[in-house]
């Protein structure tokens, strides 16, 4: 499950999965989808290796995200799908996506950065619960 | 963290101010205080933006209050509208969080001698014609590229260093905040990755609420400080809105990251993590603090060349040169900044590091730093509203100095949540809204413009109001706008 969710200046993201490999590909996806509003339409013709480190949960979940975004912002390369493995000492995920097309892809929201602000990650009723607020 | 109501104090001052007492939480140190009527308070009141200012007097070596503006609204750490100043000599701090990812988010006036009978004809190729030639929006490069030596030379010098390459003129420079460079920038402090993120994006509008906008005065509030600034009733106008783009939000998230662990280095209890800081006299501290300098001279190089773009689309729509259109600029103001500033606290004057989170400087007539065509009425507080209603110039007035160390508001503020706007605004075509008021529109995304729709925003007149009246500054003109550019 993934929603946004209410916040004055900004947008948050909720995401529950069964479990923590899910939760960050999730998340991950939830966050392309704010950048582009057709997320369907991002061909998976490229894959990239990430591995970020990192023991605190939350923080790794920032990092990653981070990641994501900075692919984003550097390259203009867009990823859509999302194979991660979160470990204990951090996670290595695999994405796949495409450069973008300013004539197939509908961009929606120019994100700053991912923030702090009551950014969580933490066991819950349906397995795990993710929370994160970024700045637009 | 969700959108709740503040149930905590709020103590009414006077018409103008209300008082979260210190002890409404142990840890704070200075009361807060919110500028706002009794209008504005309840809407204040309906997120967590009051909290937000009650942690804030959990930093150490604030002076005087957490304050915050009458366009206060909910942020991460801080909330947008916010004023926090440290003394070093006291522990103080400095905080990424209390200057935002974008560090020197800002926006500049130029004036120009057309009238709005000269350009209604012309309006809609006008926008067009900006809309064309200005980057707006996600993942759009500017037409100016800068490798990393010049970009850094950039950050250390800020827009001064466009003059020698014919994109800046030496009046440009005279009127902007800081003459657009804050001293001890260090650009070799900035990390590669933002280096990477910057090196396309000087000279490019953004996204979210960055605007550029064709605007006309329609009232004159005080003729001698408009006249000072160039502006007469029906005058047509352009107001800019950006900041430090990519390169800025990197190096506030890198400060962020190496500020992990820091707070409790130092002893630092706080109640937010986005509220990380260290000492102003720490490595980590000066480190940031380099940091921030040069992405505040990068984002001052940003509107610069944005502004430039501007004066070239009128160029070619109106067959002249920009200097015969006398389009000059009447002031650039940064609102998400900390600089070094002088202050009376408690009647001694102490140097003090002032955070400004969506709130622009405010100094009053005779204050050194404001420029000499200036000195006579007060630094030129300029103050966007919103696309369908109206923006603000005003004049900085003594109450600032005395109040919120030279400090006004920066905005309306946002009073409808991004999602809550979208829905507000199914079914219906905003620019076409827009249109049938005289005001053309034009926006990369539908969802964009929906966003910041005019009902998204509190009423400008009444955040202005409030800071008139509690003599922060004072209303000079009033702009309604007729053409936007958006991402």
């Amino acid at each position: 499950m993934r929603e946004t969710f209410e916040h004055t200046a900004d947008l948050g993201l909720r995401v529950v999965a069964p479990d923590l490999d899910t939760l960050f590909a999730e998340a991950a996806q939830g966050l392309t989808s704010m950048i582009v509003a057709n997320l369907d339409q991002v061909q998976l013709v490229r894959e990239v290796a990430f591995r970020v480190p990192g023991t605190a949960r939350d923080e790794l979940l920032f990092d990653w995200l981070n990641e994501i975004l900075y692919a984003f912002e550097s390259g203009h390369l867009l990823l859509a799908r999302f194979d991660v493995n979160v470990g204990d000492t951090g996670l290595e995920a695999t994405a796949q996506g495409e450069p973008l097309d300013f004539d197939r892809h509908q961009l929606e929201h120019e994100v700053k950065a991912i923030t702090y602000h009551g950014l969580k990650v933490e066991e819950c009723d349906g397995g795990w619960l993710a929370e994160v607020i970024v700045d637009i | 963290m969700t959108k709740d109501v503040y149930h905590g104090p709020l103590e009414k001052i006077n018409d103008c101010c209300w008082r979260i007492p210190k002890s409404y939480k142990p840890g704070m140190r200075v009361d807060g205080l919110i500028y706002a009527n009794d209008e504005l308070i309840e809407a204040i009141k309906a997120d967590q933006a009051p909290e937000q200012v009650a942690n804030v007097a959990f930093l150490p070596g604030i002076q005087h209050a957490s304050l915050a503006m009458p366009d206060i609204h909910w942020g991460y750490g801080f909330c947008i509208g916010g004023v926090c100043a440290t003394d070093p000599n006291e522990g103080g701090v400095i905080s990424p969080g209390g200057v935002g990812y974008d560090i020197n988010c800002g926006v500049r006036l130029v004036r120009s001698n057309l009238f709005y009978q000269d350009v209604k004809p012309r309006l809609k190729p006008l926008v067009e014609e900006m809309f064309r030639r200005v980057p707006t929006g996600v993942g759009r490069e500017g037409k100016y590229h800068f490798d990393p030596k010049e970009l850094k030379r950039l950050m250390a010098d800020g827009p001064g260093r466009l003059v020698e390459r014919g994109l800046a003129t030496p009046g440009d420079i005279d009127h902007t905040e800081a003459r657009g460079r804050l001293d001890g920038a260090e650009p070799e402090n900035v990390s590669e990755r933002a280096l990477e993120r910057g090196k396309n994006q000087c000279g490019t509008l953004g996204s979210g609420n960055h605007f550029m906008e064709v605007q006309v005065v329609d009232a004159v509030f005080d003729d001698e400080a408009a006249a000072a600034m160039g502006l007469e009733k029906d005058m047509v106008c352009v107001m800019i809105h950006s900041g430090s783009r990519g390169l800025g939000y990197q190096v506030c998230d890198d400060a962020l990251k190496l500020l992990r662990g820091v707070p409790e280095k130092y002893g630092i209890t706080l109640p937010d993590r986005q509220l990380a800081c260290a000492p102003v006299e720490s490595p980590e501290g000066r480190h940031y603090l380099g940091a921030m300098r040069a992405a505040a001279n990068y984002a001052w190089c940003n509107r610069q060349l944005l502004m430039w773009q501007a004066r070239e689309a009128f160029e070619s729509v109106f067959g002249e040169p920009w200097q015969g259109l006398r389009m000059n600029l009447v002031y650039d103001v940064a609102h998400n900044i900390a600089k070094f500033e002088e202050h009376a606290v408690g009647g001694k004057s102490r140097r003090v590091w002032v955070h400004r989170k969506g709130a622009t400087r405010a100094f009053p007539p005779g204050h050194p730093e404001v420029p000499d065509v200036y000195r006579r009425i007060g630094q030129p507080v300029i103050i966007p509203g919103d696309m369908g209603r109206a923006s603000w110039v005003l004049a900085g007035q003594e109450g600032s100095m005395e109040q919120t160390f030279g400090t006004a508001c920066h905005g309306a503020g946002r009073v409808m949540s991004r999602t809550a706007a979208v829905k507000h605004a199914q079914g219906r075509r905003i620019d076409q809204e827009l249109e049938r008021k005289g005001i053309i529109a034009r926006a990369r995304s539908w969802k964009g413009l929906a966003e910041e729709q005019p009902d998204a925003y509190k009423d400008v007149n009444l955040v202005v109001d409030v800071v008139h009246r509690a003599g922060l500054a004072k209303k000079v003109a009033r702009m309604r706008p007729i053409g936007v550019i958006k991402g």
